[in-house]
């Protein structure tokens, strides 16, 4: 109790201080650490109470003090410490003198349980310490300000080109999952027009739809066209079925439907009925369309098991001849290679087998059908119709989604590149646009004169990548005449009168000096073949004219989904770096078509 | 009847025949309870007690008296300058028997008495006093070649008047070691005052009678040999006995500023014969640490022997043994 007040006050004058300084937790440590001093110092004295030798006889010294008994009981008690062989007579009586008056002895009024002098500052310190506990000392501090809400800005041309993306796929697709997921595409791109959305919120919103599309993704369609195909190569061995076949095998499964309606009509008219080997033909065709998914899964697993017993085989000789094992060695790693793929081959086949098995189930039924009632095999042809009719749906939805990707894609790294490189990058992107757009611009390859009339869209060849590294210069439709002009002078062009002349300047720019800008990047053209129909004007008059009076028209549409399919043809199969895939896909964005 | 019990009869009777010896001395001597205890004790403790006391207040009485109720041989020897020793061991002398044969016989002196009254022994030269001492410590006396042994039981009872210290000799501390008791006479309260002139100037002569015998007082003496002491009673008394020494743990500051030399361990020794005997005064078994208290001034006060500044300051010893049993505490851890 005596030192209890040392930690008690301790504490309370570290709770002041946390208190009023308002400490932070690791502010507070060196409080806690100091605190550990006084703690000690009263575990100390706890222990040391506890553990400490008491004076002997204390406790009956002081009944025996209380009583007035001159030590009797004291004195009993030790007595009977000796042994009893070892007492003299006079010892014996004291003991017993010592035992009598054990019945008149009251301990609780000779030592009393006193309250320690101590426990008024105890309790005042606990109270202290209670009440520093509840009290909050409040203290005005200025907040920072929230930071400043900086919505997510694109262009009105990019927000008219999701907008329009949004509006053509809604148009094209009656799926359900597909309409809700372009729905909140649609609603993104408002969100955005509307400035409502910060960058964050865009990227997370982007994000969620992204993995929603991806989950509703049916990513066996390859195993569909696999199987679509094997159905085609039965079906084209009768002449009844071979439109059929000819369009399952081009993946045109509306027209695959609407060859096998024909021919449920046909079957179902008496008087168009195919003779009986025709139909013969046919039947056996079904049968045969109607397993081709069986019998090219048992041809799998018939090609693993003899896979798999050659393996066995190798390993068995590799284990009983460890001196083969190098020329075994070749073989079995071929072996694996060729059972792996076959495994991975079996499982599209099952997939294939299972997403087919209602088609199937519909050509066996229609070629059983056949041997005696040609209506009711018209019917099971009808049906299956109806399931390719099915499968054609779910592939256009899945086209859908996957475009939505694709634009959702496009929108992410066109957003990323513009928050990517700060303002430069901004500027760099908008000085891009503007170019890509035929609009005038600052940058280099400007004829010796000055722009004319037409302003920017008399300037270079497009050139994409950062300044100083390497670049791709894409040739653009205006810029024939002042290329060949700029090609002919040493160094950048620079009119002095901006402006003024009619056509590019040829002087230079008289506050530059030094040699002309050498690019030490290899410029390469990029050489778009347009479909050419040799009916009406050709590509380049039609670019040239979309460039003269923007970018609208007909025969501008044509021509730019001809030069932007080459475009797309050349980046899914050449190894681009995705930051020019970006500027291409770009480019076609900002030039494509306006209505 | 057990051992316990002929022990109790034992204190019992030891209490009743200090009861009878006490209320005998009190016909004659008026007050003086504790300085007669002490007395007592000393009979009791088989050993000797100074008196000090200014003169009138009955010290030679009360000896006399103590002797007379013992029933016990007497000697008074009143100790003067010229007293020799011989004068009280006692001399050869040349005795011429009936026969007219001559011899040399030897006189005894008065210290072959029971109970001896050294009266103003600090007034005999010390050669006198060491002819004195010698019997009181070793109850023989040596006379020439022939050693003769005092009779038991044997005390001496000196007395000293602290005021005429002029042509006095006052006892050496090795001589004052051999006292078990210094006992001083107080003065008498005016009531005491009353009974001594009430008692003393009357025609009345009051006979003291004898209640005790010599035997008998022999067993109580060897009955107070046997009373026990417990451990912590002991060590208590050796605590005392060391806290009048300055170099002690447990001294007091009195006892470390003023004390140039503590008491030896017959102060212990008389400490607790003391408490025995004041044990059985009480009819208790045992003695107590307050008994130890009790006896402790009579036991120590001529055993602390105060420093220069002490005695400058006129601090007594009887302060400095008070201060040490108050602040000593009955039990150490």
């Amino acid at each position: 109790m005596l030192l209890l007040p040392i930690p008690l006050g301790y504490a309370v004058v570290a709770l002041t201080t946390v208190k009023v300084l308002s400490l932070s937790a690791t502010g507070q440590r060196p409080l806690w650490l100091v605190g550990l001093v006084p703690l000690s110092i009263f575990v100390a004295g706890v222990a040391r109470a506890l553990f400490r030798r008491r004076p002997a006889w204390r406790a009956s010294l002081a009944l025996d003090e209380f009583h007035g008994f001159q030590d009797r009981v004291t004195t009993a008690l030790a007595f009977s410490d000796i042994p009893e062989a070892e007492r003299t007579p006079l010892m014996q009586a004291a003991i017993e003198d010592g035992v009598a008056l054990s019945n008149r002895l009251d301990p609780g009024r000779a030592v009393p349980i006193r309250v320690p002098r101590e426990s008024a500052l105890v309790l005042l310190l606990g109270l202290g310490l209670f009440g520093l506990s509840r009290l909050e000392v409040r203290h005005y501090r200025q907040l920072p300000l929230p930071s400043a809400f900086e919505p997510m800005v694109m262009s009105a041309d990019d927000i008219e080109l999701f907008r329009d993306v949004a509006k053509e796929l809604q148009a094209k697709n009656d799926d359900p999952n597909a309409l809700v997921a372009v729905r909140r595409f649609n609603q993104l791109v408002e969100d955005i027009a509307e400035h409502r959305l910060d960058r964050h919120e865009v990227f997370q919103r982007m994000g969620d739809l992204e993995r929603d599309l991806k989950d509703n993704l049916d990513l066996d369609q390859d195993a569909r066209d696999e199987g679509l195909k094997g159905l085609a190569r039965e079906l084209e061995k009768s002449g009844l079925t071979k439109p059929a076949a000819s369009a399952l095998d081009e993946k045109r499964l509306s027209d695959a439907e609407k060859a096998l309606r024909e021919l449920a009509e046909k079957l179902k008219n008496k008087e168009s009925k195919p003779n009986a080997a025709e139909l013969e033909k046919l039947r056996k065709a079904l049968e045969k369309a109607a397993t081709s998914n069986e019998e090219r899964l048992r041809n799998i697993e018939e090609r693993r098991r003899d896979l798999e017993e050659e393996h066995k085989s190798l390993l068995k000789k590799k284990g009983e001849q460890p001196d083969a094992g190098a020329s075994a060695d070749p073989k079995l790693a071929d072996n694996e290679r060729r059972l792996e793929h076959l495994d991975r081959e079996k499982s599209s086949a099952e997939r294939s087998q299972k997403q087919m098995s209602e088609l199937d189930k519909q050509l066996a039924q229609a070629a059983k059908d056949l041997m005696h009632d040609a209506g009711q095999s018209a019917q099971d042809l009808q049906q299956g119709a109806q399931d390719i009719n099915r499968m054609a749906k779910q592939e256009a939805s899945e086209e859908q989604k996957k475009e939505l990707l694709r634009k959702l894609q496009e929108m992410r790294e066109l957003m990323r590149q513009q928050g990517k490189g700060g303002k430069d990058q901004m500027q760099r992107l908008q000085k891009f646009g503007q170019r890509a757009r035929g609009q005038r611009g600052s940058g280099e390859g400007q004829g010796d004169e000055p722009g004319g009339q037409n302003g920017g869209k008399k300037e270079g060849p497009l050139r994409l990548g950062n300044p100083g590294g390497p670049s791709v210069e894409i040739p653009m439709p205006q810029s024939a005449r002042g290329e060949s002009q700029a090609a002919a002078g040493d160094k950048p062009g620079g009119g002095t009168e901006p402006g003024a002349g009619q056509r590019a300047g040829t002087g230079h720019d008289p506050n530059l000096s030094g040699a002309a800008t050498d690019l030490k990047g290899k410029s390469v053209d990029v050489t778009a073949a347009g479909a050419d129909t040799g009916q009406g004007t050709a590509s380049s008059q039609v670019i040239y004219g979309a460039a003269e009076r923007g970018f609208v028209g007909h025969g501008y549409k044509q021509v730019f989904t001809d030069y932007q399919t080459v475009a797309e043809q050349t980046l899914s199969q050449d190894e681009i770096p995705s930051g020019y895939r970006f500027y291409v896909r770009r480019y076609f964005q900002l030039i494509r078509p306006r209505d | 009847m057990t051992d316990a019990d002929q022990a109790r009869e034992e204190v019992s009777e030891f209490q009743k025949r200090i009861g009878a010896l006490r209320e005998e001395i009190g016909r004659v001597i008026v007050g003086q309870r504790d300085v007669i205890d002490g007395v007592l004790s000393c009979v009791l403790g088989s050993s000797h007690a100074l008196l000090e006391g200014v003169p009138g207040l009955g010290k030679t009485m009360l000896v006399r008296t103590l002797a007379g109720v013992l029933g016990l041989e007497f000697s008074r020897i009143q100790f003067t300058p010229d007293l020799m020793p011989a004068d009280i061991i006692g001399t050869v002398v040349l005795d011429e028997g009936t026969t007219g044969a001559r011899s040399l016989e030897f006189r005894r002196g008065p210290i072959f008495a029971n109970i001896v009254l050294a009266d103003e022994v600090n007034r005999a030269t010390p050669k006198t006093q060491s002819a004195l001492l010698e019997a009181m410590q070793e109850h023989r006396v040596t006379v020439g070649r022939t050693t003769h042994v005092i009779k038991e039981p044997y005390f001496v009872l000196a007395t000293q008047n602290p005021l005429e210290m002029e042509g006095t000799y006052p006892l050496p501390e090795a001589q004052l070691d051999r006292f078990f008791f210094k006992l001083e006479v107080p003065f008498p309260t005016r009531d005491e005052l009353h009974a001594i002139i009430d008692r003393t100037t009357t025609d009345k002569h009051v006979e003291v009678r004898c209640v005790l015998t010599r035997e008998q007082i022999l067993e109580m003496q060897a009955l107070v040999r046997r009373v026990p002491v417990a451990r912590h009673v002991q060590d208590y008394a050796i605590r005392v006995l060391q806290a009048t020494h300055p170099t002690a743990e447990e001294a007091p500051d009195l006892v470390k500023r003023f004390v140039r030399t503590g008491a030896s361990p017959r102060g212990a020794q008389a400490m607790l014969l003391g408490a025995k005997v004041r044990a059985l005064f009480d009819g208790r078994f045992a003695a107590s640490v307050e008994d130890v208290k009790a006896t402790a001034l009579a036991a120590l006060r001529h055993r602390v022997l105060l420093s220069f500044e002490g005695e400058a300051e006129g601090v007594a010893s009887d302060r400095v043994i008070a201060d040490i049993i108050k602040k000593l505490p009955a039990s150490k851890e």
